[in-house]
């Protein structure tokens, strides 16, 4: 009877086992005449589980891919606003690209502490109005979840670069799970494809033998009588 | 046995054999399921112009100088104060943005919502003759099928 189960203690980092190759089907299976049902039962499991983790994260991925340019955007913003409240610098007029979000033109004023922000703000897919923004050191994140939180500027800062980080570093790590699933599933593919293989063949033999014996045993009658 | 040809076709659809009953059928299946897509489409189109003419009404004059929270990005948002509550800026296509008071926005929306509405009902009516030429379709399909399960 075959061991229990396929999988050896490789995982991966984050706990995808590995797939192993089976070199000698009749040594795992662990013998000549065992059945194969099983086995194959096995892997179609395997596979199974290995396509669904796939479906998984491939969905995850795209999540990601969508909230990552957010999270730049948001963060660029903010740094801007922070760069604005502490400089009375002359800053260039900050150009939305890609997504026609909103524009900006800077009202400056010569020696201004208030220095108002003009903005066109998005009311609905096509509708835009203007408003000024006031100086303040809050601003406010949408966390979802219909969650908003007030923050300073530099904890809005913080806590968007951790975000980016976070979320580009889960970005890494379900591409690369994605390519190790992907790897491990075609192991299994081929060990279900050798195992069946063998299987087959061990039918042939079996026949072949069975029917040399055949042969053999009504000779053996005609020369008895 | 049905009247014959009561549908804009030369061919008389009691002239027709089940496989190709069964393929005019499909056919008017997936026109129908198109149509109905596209009724969506329509009316999901329509409810945002007509949120835009409300959106529009909330920039009233009383609210100029309000603080408002000021969307930046989706998920950023600053505390500022409504300036100009006098115009607005409407998308109208291709990549043209038009500055309008609010009367003019007011009037460019409903005009939009009033074309939609009229296209509605051109869709609708469009779906229901397909819907009823499937029906007729089907009863055609169902007396063949008895006749021929009555001949074998």
């Amino acid at each position: 009877m075959s061991s229990g189960s396929i999988f050896t203690e490789e995982k991966n980092p984050r706990g995808i086992p590995r797939a192993p190759f089976i070199e000698n089907v009749e040594a795992h299976l662990g013998g000549p005449d065992v059945e194969v049902e099983p086995t194959l039962k096995q892997f179609q499991d395997a596979l199974a589980k290995y396509r669904y983790m796939d479906a998984n994260l491939t969905q995850r991925r795209q999540g990601l891919e969508e909230k990552i340019p957010d999270i730049k955007k948001t963060l660029t913003m903010v740094e801007y606003l922070q760069e604005r409240r502490q400089g009375k610098s002359k800053a260039n007029p900050f150009e939305d690209q890609g997504d026609d979000l909103e524009d900006e033109d800077e009202d400056e004023e010569a020696d201004g502490s208030k220095e108002p922000l003009k903005t066109t703000f998005e009311l609905n897919d096509t509708l835009y109005a203007e408003a000024e923004l006031e100086e303040t050191d809050t601003v406010f994140l949408w966390l979802g979840a219909n969650v908003m939180l007030s923050y300073s500027l530099p904890a809005a800062i913080t806590l968007l670069r951790s975000k980016l980080a976070l979320a580009e570093s889960s970005l890494r790590t379900s591409i690369e799970d994605l390519e190790f699933l992907r790897e491990q599933v075609t192991v299994m593919e081929v060990n279900t494809a050798r195992v069946y293989n063998w299987d087959v063949k061990r039918r042939r033999e079996r026949r072949e033998r069975g029917e040399a014996q055949g042969s053999g045993s009504s000779t053996k009658e005609i020369e008895g009588t | 046995m049905a009247a014959s040809s009561a549908q804009p076709q030369q061919i008389a659809i009691t002239d027709l054999d089940l496989p190709q009953l069964s393929d005019v059928r499909r056919q008017l299946e997936e026109e129908l399921s198109h149509l109905t897509n596209s009724f969506t489409q329509l009316k999901q189109a329509q409810a945002k112009f007509k949120s835009c003419i409300d959106n529009v009404g909330e920039i009233k004059l009383q609210n100029k100088g309000k603080t408002i929270l000021v969307p930046l990005t989706n998920s950023l948002y600053v505390p500022g104060k409504l300036s100009d509550p006098e115009n607005v800026i409407v998308d109208v296509g291709t990549g043209y943005y038009v500055k309008k008071n609010r009367s003019q926005a007011l009037k460019h929306y409903e005009t939009k919502v009033d074309f939609i509405r009229t296209n509605l009902e051109t869709l609708q009516d469009t779906i229901q003759k397909k819907q009823d030429n499937l029906n007729y379709l089907l009863s055609i399909i169902q007396s063949k099928l008895q006749a021929q399960t009555q001949a074998t």
